[in-house]
């Protein structure tokens, strides 16, 4: 089975790889698993007046995992967290052509997203800095 | 979570005494085939894995038994004999088989089973949510980094070879824990089963069964991962 060009594209020229410390003020951190393939994807958000200013990921997995992953840290930049909310895996899916075997991929990567916003509200509420 | 209620005592039985030949209409008794016309009996697509092969729903099987009547019921349901024999029946051999051999290959090995027997009993994987092994996850992706690292190096051999070495250990001590982790695997099977046996209906056996089934759960998932970043050491290191 071929990749389509998009996610040979990312895979080759993965966009956004990296972390940031996960205790550095407006970082929300996922980190998801896939028990049935074992790959494993950290996708970070940096928050900043409610809008994602930068985000970044790493990894662990099949090329589709990391095209997936990459192009949502493309996506995330620069949407609220509210826009941010919205990013389906069908998007990813469709931006990607990526074959039904591979739709778990861009699952994890949705979960991802969510985990790490969550993430951020969690540390936000916590904190009550970050004005609104 | 939902508990469904598999009793484990012949349901195949139960199944097969209902259901009619489909050739002559006459109850069917014996396990694949008809008593009165001996023709062969479709093997029901609702037929889990373990009952295909005549074995309960245990996670300890003798490989040798599996292996005896794997390949009877592939003798009996073989497509070579059936050139002769009506379309009905090439269909229903050709089904069979095909329903054989994924049985076999799932039940053969103790994990592919386990994670079958975890589908059977909890319905999909997502069903046993557990956190994510924050920590392991770390672990993998940092390693990942270094094998990166490494990568890069190929052709500088000064930088190569610490990196090497560490890369080696990192193995070593992985390989040691996917190890532990099948051990802790076969403790479970052997208390899941010992749980099966005793076929008690109280509400501390029902939780001693998803305490089971989540640690399995748990257990499989995090030897995957160990799996693949292993599998990838090894393909990178040699």
């Amino acid at each position: 089975m071929a990749y389509s060009d998009k996610v040979v594209d990312h895979f080759n020229n993965p966009r956004n790889m990296g972390s940031f410390k996960k205790d550095e003020e407006g970082v929300g951190t996922g980190m998801v698993g896939a028990p049935e393939c074992g790959d494993v994807m950290k996708l970070q958000i940096k928050v900043q007046n409610d809008t994602i200013v930068d985000a970044k990921f790493k990894t662990f997995g099949c090329g589709s995992a990391i095209a997936s992953s990459s192009l949502a840290t493309e996506w995330l930049k620069g949407k609220t967290i509210e826009e941010a909310q919205k990013i389906k895996n069908t998007d990813i899916v469709q931006e990607l052509n990526l074959p039904p075997v591979k739709i778990h991929c861009s699952v994890l990567a949705e979960d991802a997203i969510k985990a790490a916003l969550a993430d951020y509200q969690k540390k936000a509420d916590g904190t009550l800095t970050n004005a609104k | 979570m939902d508990h469904h209620t598999h009793s484990t005592a012949g349901p195949r039985e139960l199944q097969m005494a209902r259901s009619m030949c489909w050739h002559c209409q006459s109850e069917v008794a014996g396990e694949y085939f008809c008593d009165r016309c001996v023709k062969v009996q479709p093997v029901s697509k609702e037929l889990d894995y373990f009952t295909c092969l005549g074995f309960p729903r245990r996670l300890t099987i003798d490989q040798r038994q599996l292996e005896a009547k794997f390949y009877d019921l592939s003798r009996a349901f073989h497509p070579d004999f059936y050139q002769n024999k009506s379309a009905a029946e090439q269909t229903i051999s050709l089904g069979n088989s095909a329903m054989l051999n994924t049985a076999y290959r799932t039940l053969r090995d103790p994990i592919e089973r386990a994670e079958y027997l975890l589908d059977l009993e909890a319905g999909s994987v997502k069903e046993i949510r557990n956190s994510p092994p924050a920590e392991l996850f770390e672990e993998i992706l940092e390693l990942q980094d270094t094998l990166n690292e490494y990568r890069a190096a190929g052709r500088a051999p000064e930088a190569e070879s610490p990196l090497r070495a560490k890369l080696q250990s990192e193995r070593n001590i992985l390989e040691q824990r996917q190890r532990d982790m099948e051990t802790t695997l076969q403790r479970l099977f052997v208390q899941w089963d010992a749980l099966q046996d005793r076929g008690e209906a109280t509400d501390q056996a029902r939780i001693e069964r998803d305490r089971i089934l989540k640690q399995i759960r748990e257990n499989l998932s995090n030897r995957t991962y160990v799996k693949n970043i292993v599998s990838d050491l090894v393909s990178t290191i040699g």
